[in-house]
Order: structure tokens, then C-alpha cells, then sequence
């Protein structure tokens, strides 16, 4: 073609949606009107290459994606000004060296995957959601506009089998959703008087039909969720031994004159899938006193320590290990500690050995450098000493403070 | 009521609700004591989930396995997943908004 040197690539992720017949049929066009030379399609892995039990997911990936690949020839074929080898159809798996938690995630893999194939636009599917879960986070939309990718939304209707394909999608979530809403507002209640079963019936529909598609990011399965259910039995006790525990200590902390906290922000790469795992396992870190999940990103969890105690329990990844038992059996539990993985970091204090990530509000006004400086207490010296100084100042009843390890 | 409860039992039942009442107590100690809003979202949070759940045990104790108690119980689990959540989302708001943690040396906020 003559103009094929102008042409570049183009990504487009994909997942099972109504629209996503639509969306391949509008890119072969765009294609074969020469605006693109080859068009990737992509699926972001929810798994990762070593987890167990991921056989089955891959396989409905590839059933995908041959799906895709199937369409886009026999679209190329409908198209009568363009030779098949004209445009290159592309299919490709994504991220499954890693779990992907958010819009972030899926965007910084999106973007290397791109620049590795020259391609600088992205078509999205208006149905597509990444993994079809994510109504919770920031729309991929938004965190896109953050890169040089040009974006757009395939201008396609849904289909009139919408409704059809969208039961056939979800019916084993909302109808496990339903059962689970509706046994937990009837044991509540009463089961046997009929203005409870008729009220919980009415509020268990209007909890599936909104939060089926959110609570649940893959169909439960019949053979899995009852042994997961088993494990999760164990590690109650296990779970609540440690909240004690910590609570003790961390009340401890909180009731001595001194106050001997030395809060920091960390950073822990952990070892979970994304979804259901990922959200027990920052829910069990932040019903540990002393721990606190602020973020999940790039498959880190950032958390915020109290004291320097609950920091090494989080480090030695005990909840980490429980949380893969849970999901992924006793095998899967045994691998080293984050710490010993050096899958750690500490933003923050002296012990710090990263950079603080995210924003500073005001521009960096509020962060402690600014503080110290301005501070007449400190005087022009770096390190300890300053800190030593400042903390003098605010800290009327703290002359003795305990410093970490 | 109270009569038809074994000695045993009525013990622990005050040993739970004073347990309780501590962990709530300390709990608001940290609230009122702690410095920034990452530490005070910590005992919010944390301390409090301990001090309903000492309570709530100690009303299932009183109240007997069938009907209420049972009710106890499953609050107990709601709480000990929505406490830490909420605890989250007050905790990652901050965060986007661009609040660092105080460290040792910041003045209170």
C-alpha cells in the first residue's frame, strides 16, 4: 500500500463482553481503511505463570483469543478492498509475570506492551472493564489519558443478544451472591415468618443485581470454594490469636505516658492473586493492630506501621503465607518470608530505604524535610540530630523517645 | 435471668464486658492521643473491632447459642470484615490526597 509507512499498530485489550464481536469487526474496518498496519489484541493474565489451578483460566484466555483471531479473518475476508496479509492480527497475553491489582497496573503493562510494538493507539471495547471486577477502582479510561497513547472507545452498539450473553455471564455470580445475602439476612431473622422471607428475598435481588458483577471476579467454583471455606476455618483462630496479641501490645503503646510510636509508610511486594485473595490479605493486615493497608499498587501493598514490632511481623509475612494457604493449599504456603524474598521497603524514618511514592500535598509544604527546616528548634544539621531537635518541639511529654531498632 | 446463669459462666461474661469496655476504652486514648490521621485510623479501627467483639461475646454468652447469640456471632464477623475496610478507605483517601504520615520530629495533626 502506498501509504503503509504511516500506518502504525494498535492495541486493543480485550475479555468476553456483548460488544466485543462489534468492537473486532469496527477495528478490521479501521484497518482495511488504512489507518492501522496490524492490530494486537491482548488479555491481561489475572494469574501468574507459576500459581496452581491457573490451567483452566488459561485455557479460556486462549478460547478468547483464538475467538478474536477467528472474527478478524473472517472480517478481513468480508472486506473487499484489502488483501488478509495487508493487515497483521496480533493476539497476546499480558502480565502474567505479575498480579495486576489496579487501573495503574493494567496501564503501565498496556504501555510496555505497546512501545515494545510500535503501536500508539489504543482502541477500547465501550463494555470492557479489566477482569471485569474493577467497577471500585479508577476507570482504565482515566488512568490512560496519563500516558502518550492516543485512546478511543470502538463506536459500537450493544448487540440485541446482549441481554442473553450477560445472563449467561453472570448467572452463577448473582446466583451465589443471592444465596449468600439472602441466608445471611434470614439467619437475622426469622426464616419461617413470611414478612422476613418476602423483605430478604426483595433486598438479597437488589444486592445481587448490583454487587454480583463487583463481589465476585470469577465464577465460584464447586470443587475449590468448599475446601477454601475449610482453610479458612483454620486460619480464623490463627487470625484472631494475632489480633489479640498485637491488640495487647499495641495497646500497650498507646496507654505509656510516652507514646513510644514510631509510625512509617512501607512498602511489601506480596505473593497473592489479585481479587478475593489480595482483599483478605489486606484485611487481615488491617485488623492486625499496628499494620494499616493504604495501597495496593504494582503488586505492592503499602502499609502503614505504628510501631517498629507490627512492621517485622509484617515483614516476616506470616499473614502472607496463611493468606496463599487459604487460596491455594499448604503447598503454596511454604515460601520465604518477604524479607528474605527482599521484597520490602521502608519510606519513611530512619530505617528508610526508598523513596516516598505518591504526592506530597501542597507541593511538598507539608513533607517533614520542609518541617525541620523551618522548624527554630532544629538546627542546620542533617540526620538524627535534626530529628532529635524537632521532635523536642511538638512532642511535649516525649523527651525520652523511644527510636526504632 | 441472671440467676439461671452458672457461676462459671456469669464470670466470664463479666470478664468479656470488662475486656470489652478496655479495648474501647484504649481505643479512644489512641484517637485523642495519636498524631495524624494513618495512627488514629490504626486504633479507630483496630481496638474498637476487639472491644465489640470482647462485648458481643459476652452478650452471646448471656444470651445462650439459640436466637440471639447466634446473632452475636455473625455480627461479630461483619464487624471483622467491614471495620478493617472502612479503616482502608480512610486510609487510601488520605493517601491520594497527598497526606504523608507523620514520622518523629512532625508537629501533631
Amino acid at each position: 500500500m502506498v501509504d503503509a509507512p504511516k500506518r502504525g499498530s494498535v492495541v486493543v485489550p480485550v475479555e468476553s463482553t456483548p460488544t466485543l464481536r462489534a468492537t473486532v469487526t469496527h477495528l478490521v474496518e479501521s484497518a482495511a481503511g488504512g489507518e492501522f498496519s496490524s492490530i494486537h489484541f491482548v488479555v491481561f493474565a489475572t494469574w501468574r505463570r507459576d500459581d496452581p489451578d491457573t490451567a483452566d483460566r488459561e485455557a479460556a484466555v486462549d478460547r478468547l483469543l483464538e475467538r478474536v483471531a477467528t472474527w478478524a479473518e473472517a472480517d478481513l475476508a468480508d472486506v473487499d478492498d484489502v488483501e488478509v496479509g495487508d493487515v497483521e492480527v496480533v493476539t497476546a497475553i499480558v502480565g502474567d509475570d505479575e498480579y495486576l491489582f489496579g487501573a495503574d497496573d493494567y496501564v503501565r503493562e498496556l504501555a510496555a506492551y505497546a512501545d515494545e510494538h510500535d503501536a500508539e493507539t489504543v482502541v477500547l471495547d465501550p463494555e470492557y472493564t479489566p477482569v471485569g471486577n474493577t467497577t471500585l477502582l479508577q476507570p482504565l479510561e482515566f488512568a490512560l489519558s496519563s500516558t502518550d497513547l492516543a485512546v478511543r472507545e470502538a463506536p459500537v452498539t450493544r448487540p440485541t443478544r446482549r441481554e442473553r450473553l450477560r445472563k449467561e455471564a453472570t448467572g452463577i455470580r448473582f446466583a451465589a451472591t443471592f444465596a449468600l445475602s439472602l441466608a445471611f439476612y434470614l439467619a437475622l431473622g426469622d426464616p419461617l415468618y413470611w414478612f422476613d422471607l418476602a423483605s430478604g428475598v426483595a433486598s438479597a435481588a437488589v444486592v445481587a443485581i448490583t454487587l454480583s458483577r463487583i463481589s465476585l471476579d470469577a465464577d465460584p467454583s464447586l470443587s475449590r470454594t468448599p475446601i477454601r471455606l475449610l482453610r479458612g476455618a483454620v486460619y480464623v483462630p490463627a487470625l484472631l490469636y494475632e489480633i489479640l496479641k498485637s491488640n495487647v501490645v499495641v495497646a500497650r503503646v498507646i496507654l505509656d505516658p510516652r507514646m513510644p510510636i514510631d509510625p512509617t509508610l512501607n512498602r511489601v511486594r506480596v505473593i497473592v492473586g489479585s481479587g478475593l485473595p489480595i482483599t483478605t490479605l489486606a484485611n487481615s493486615i488491617t485488623l492486625t493492630p499496628g499494620t494499616l493497608t493504604v495501597r495496593a499498587r504494582d503488586g505492592n501493598l503499602y502499609v502503614h506501621s505504628l510501631i517498629p514490632w507490627a512492621r517485622d511481623g509484617l515483614f516476616d509475612g506470616s499473614l502472607e503465607r496463611w493468606t496463599r494457604f487459604v487460596f491455594y493449599g499448604r503447598e503454596a504456603a511454604r515460601l520465604p518470608t518477604p524479607r528474605e524474598r527482599d521484597d520490602v521497603g521502608i519510606f519513611q524514618g530512619p530505617d528508610a530505604t526508598e523513596e516516598y511514592p505518591g504526592t506530597r500535598a501542597d507541593g511538598g509544604s507539608i513533607p517533614e524535610e520542609s518541617t525541620r527546616e523551618d522548624s527554630p528548634d532544629a538546627p542546620a544539621a542533617d540526620g538524627p540530630v535534626a530529628d532529635a531537635a524537632a521532635s523536642n518541639a511538638p512532642a511535649a511529654d516525649g523527651d525520652e523517645e523511644v527510636t526504632a531498632e | 435471668m441472671i440467676d439461671a446463669l452458672g457461676p462459671a459462666r456469669l464470670a466470664l461474661i463479666v470478664v468479656f464486658s470488662l475486656l470489652g469496655l478496655f479495648f474501647t476504652f484504649v481505643s479512644m486514648t489512641g484517637v485523642i492521643r495519636l498524631p495524624d490521621v494513618y495512627s488514629r485510623a490504626h486504633t479507630a479501627s483496630q481496638a474498637d473491632t476487639l472491644g465489640a467483639g470482647f462485648t458481643l461475646a459476652a452478650v452471646a454468652l448471656a444470651a445462650g447459642w439459640e436466637g440471639t447469640g447466634f446473632k452475636a456471632v455473625l455480627l461479630v464477623f461483619f464487624i471483622f470484615v467491614t471495620n478493617p475496610t472502612a479503616a482502608h478507605a480512610i486510609a487510601r483517601a488520605a493517601f491520594e490526597e497527598g497526606t504523608v504520615p507523620w514520622t518523629e520530629g512532625d508537629e501533631r495533626r
